[in-house]
């Protein structure tokens, strides 16, 4: 069994019309067994800016906290706020550092330009080859499952509550399938000047 | 230098056999009040290699019933031949078509026949049950089946199951109960499923045939999917 | 062991030191022992290969097209080994893989037409039913775990339509109007289908023409073929294996390699 699927995780990330969205599940175990429901994967590291770290859990907290600490010099060195593809460089230079002895973890990438409010979305393999895409990214061990569902929901331009719709029954139907990850799940809709963050209920097995 | 001068040979290309081999392809069913509908896809491949763009992956077995079988197509050959037999001497021993819930039946037993060198295929099995409402019935590798109402199998089954606990079964939908969805409305479905699977699965693909059964019998009709 | 148990718990044990015990073989030093000469000898790897076979459907026929190499590893081993059968005048059968299962095949399969002919009742083979039966006969020494390590394409004229089949040494079978195996399927398959994508109604001239073009491509780059091969072109009017066909080449590319004049 893959380490990137030892904790269980389903983390996706997508395009709306002036706005993003990034959602996550929040089950945290040792393989099989389900050890909490209230495990943080997707982080906040600017005002529009979120990060999602699927995979193993001890290294989702470690490149948090190495991210957050490079992210922190970033800005004080520069004392403006970091654009998104910016930081996206900065997870993917972090991750390659590691080439040969990896941290586990795939990361999602959900923002909105500081300047432009441009939306942007990206993922990133475990060594950081970074995909960025006009619609939709996901990462997890139901990868396959969370394809199938944003393939077919997701829809160009969607207003915030639409988009919250979407990525919620995208990722809550796709995890469902799933047997390490969902749990409930947290929905963060990024807009301009207001980020909403959702929990959802969900079925507990 | 004498002695043994063949000492340093070697085997040309040393291969290694293996029987089985995956060819990928989808199959679909969905059950109906009063039909039946399954789709496969028609794309037949191996590994990075399309062998056949026209290799559909439904068999009807009779006026009512219908195979979905994907997998390993050698052990899809054999395992639809052998039905086909089994199907035409029950034919000719009771001089009436086996009803759809005995071919289900019969076929976990042929499969579970094989446990120890499984037939390397996922099947479905459609049609219209004693009274005549539709039935899907859903197996394992090795025999283990279902009545179930709708069902995804075989490369891009990941992909589409998950969508149809949403859209037919009502799953994660407040207030919202499964209910039997028009013949109409579910052929776009499932038009539109097979589109997104296609997009991400290499091995889905070519075109789709939708077989429908109802009373009047079984109607075939094919959709285009992407070639690449 | 099973002798020696049937003394039961008075084990006599050996007639001396290394030597058989009653009712027991002796074991000659230095041989093989009983069982390995007991077990049976299966293909778990081929021999002597022949490489791709190309096969395509025209307007009223089919032409298929092998060249003439057995090859022994990477080593050239023999130059003139036909693989392509004509089995009657409807039906050729081309093989890929280990030569030797291909010619243990063949003559199954001229005994079979014999007895066929004998039997003197208009029956004979026909390209689907030998696609069909080689389909079984190789899906069941697969089961065996007993293969015949070849790839085979079965073209000829069926019911007055032309007809192409595939079976490979796990019975994976199937029915196409362009055929390829081996290293074909990736080099001339490509070509091939393009061809009939941009001429459906290809003429048999121009499906020969297509089949040649093929077979010195698959010369240029496939190390394990020979620019010797044979075309069998099958129409209403019978089998025609032509053949042995010399492909011309031109090096001229090849200017910056010396040494091989």
């Amino acid at each position: 069994m893959s380490i990137l699927a030892y904790n269980g995780a389903a983390i996706m990330a997508m395009k709306g019309k002036n706005c993003v969205a990034i959602a996550a599940d929040r089950r945290f175990g040792i393989q099989a067994q389900t050890v909490s429901m209230d495990f943080d994967k997707v982080f906040e590291m600017g005002p529009n800016l979120y990060i999602g770290l699927p995979g193993l859990a001890t290294d989702v907290q470690t490149v948090h906290s190495r991210l957050k600490f490079r992210l922190n010099m970033y800005e004080l060195r520069e004392n403006r706020r970091i654009k998104p593809k910016t930081f996206m460089s900065m997870v993917s230079n972090l991750l390659y550092e590691r080439r040969f002895g990896p941290y586990f973890v795939e990361p999602v990438i959900a923002g909105l330009d500081p300047k432009t409010g441009e939306p942007y979305i990206a993922s990133m393999d475990l060594i950081g080859c970074p995909m960025e895409t006009n619609d939709f990214v996901v990462s997890g061990t139901c990868s396959e499952q969370m394809y199938g569902m944003c393939e077919s929901l997701w829809e160009p331009d969607l207003e915030p509550d639409d988009l919250f719709e979407t990525i919620s029954q995208a990722l809550m139907n796709a995890f469902d399938r799933d047997a390490v990850s969902g749990w409930g799940a947290v929905v963060y809709i990024i807009e301009k000047d207001k980020v909403t963050k959702k929990m959802l209920k969900t079925r507990q097995d | 230098m004498m002695g043994e001068p063949l000492s340093d040979y070697k085997a040309p290309v040393q291969v290694h056999f293996s029987p089985y081999e995956f060819n990928g392809g989808t199959i679909l069913a969905i059950a109906g009040e009063d039909y039946a509908l399954i789709a496969t896809d028609t794309r037949l491949s191996q590994g990075f290699s399309i062998h056949s763009r026209e290799s559909p992956k439904t068999y009807p077995l009779s006026e009512k019933t219908v195979l979905g079988c994907c997998g390993f197509h050698g052990d899809v050959l054999t395992l639809t031949k052998v039905l086909g037999a089994r199907l035409q001497i029950f034919e000719k021993d009771h001089n009436k078509p086996m009803p759809t819930p005995s071919v289900a039946a019969m076929l976990s037993t042929i499969l579970y026949y094989r446990r120890f060198f499984p037939y390397y295929t996922h099947n479905l099995v459609v049609g219209l049950d004693e009274e005549g409402k539709g039935c899907v019935y859903s197996f394992d590798p090795v025999g283990s089946y279902e009545r179930e109402f709708y069902r995804a199998k075989g490369s891009a089954s990941a992909m589409l199951q998950p969508l149809l606990d949403n859209q037919l079964g009502g799953k994660n939908q407040q207030g919202v109960e499964r209910q039997a969805m028009p013949l109409k409305q579910c052929v776009a479905m499932v038009k539109d499923v097979f589109t997104s699977a296609a997009e991400r699965d290499i091995y889905t693909g070519d075109s789709i045939i939708i077989s429908v059964v109802t009373k009047e019998g079984t109607k075939s009709e094919q959709f285009p999917l992407r070639k690449d | 062991m099973a002798s020696s148990s049937m003394f039961g718990p008075n084990n006599p044990g050996a007639f001396w030191t290394g030597g058989p015990a009653p009712g027991q073989f002796y074991n000659f030093p230095g041989s093989q022992s009983t069982s390995a000469q007991n077990s049976s000898q299966r293909t778990l790897y081929p021999v002597v290969t022949g490489t791709s076979v190309l096969g395509v459907q025209f307007e009223g026929g089919v032409v298929m097209a092998a060249d003439m190499l057995g090859s022994y590893g990477s080593l050239a081993r023999f130059r003139d080994c036909p693989r392509l059968l004509k089995v009657n005048d409807t039906t050729v059968l081309g093989a890929a893989g280990d030569y030797a299962d291909f010619q243990y095949l063949s003559n199954v399969i001229q005994q079979q037409v014999i007895d066929e002919e004998c039997l003197n009742d208009g029956f004979g083979y026909t390209p689907k039913s030998l696609h069909c039966w080689l389909t079984r006969v190789l899906y069941n020494r697969r089961s065996q775990f007993n293969p015949l390590w070849n790839t085979y394409i079965v073209a000829g004229i069926d019911d007055e339509k032309p007809f192409l089949g595939y079976v490979d040494k796990i019975g994976m079978a199937y029915e196409a109007p362009s055929l390829a195996c081996g290293f074909g399927a990736y080099l001339a398959l490509p070509i091939i289908r393009d061809a009939m994508e941009k001429n459906p109604t290809m003429t048999q001239d121009e499906a020969v023409a297509l089949i040649d073009r093929c077979m010195k491509l698959l010369f240029y780059r496939d190390a394990r073929s020979l620019n010797k091969y044979q075309v069998a072109v099958i129409t209403k009017a019978g089998v025609d294996i032509r053949g042995p066909i010399k492909s011309e080449t031109n090096w001229e590319v090849a200017h910056m390699i010396k040494g091989y004049e």
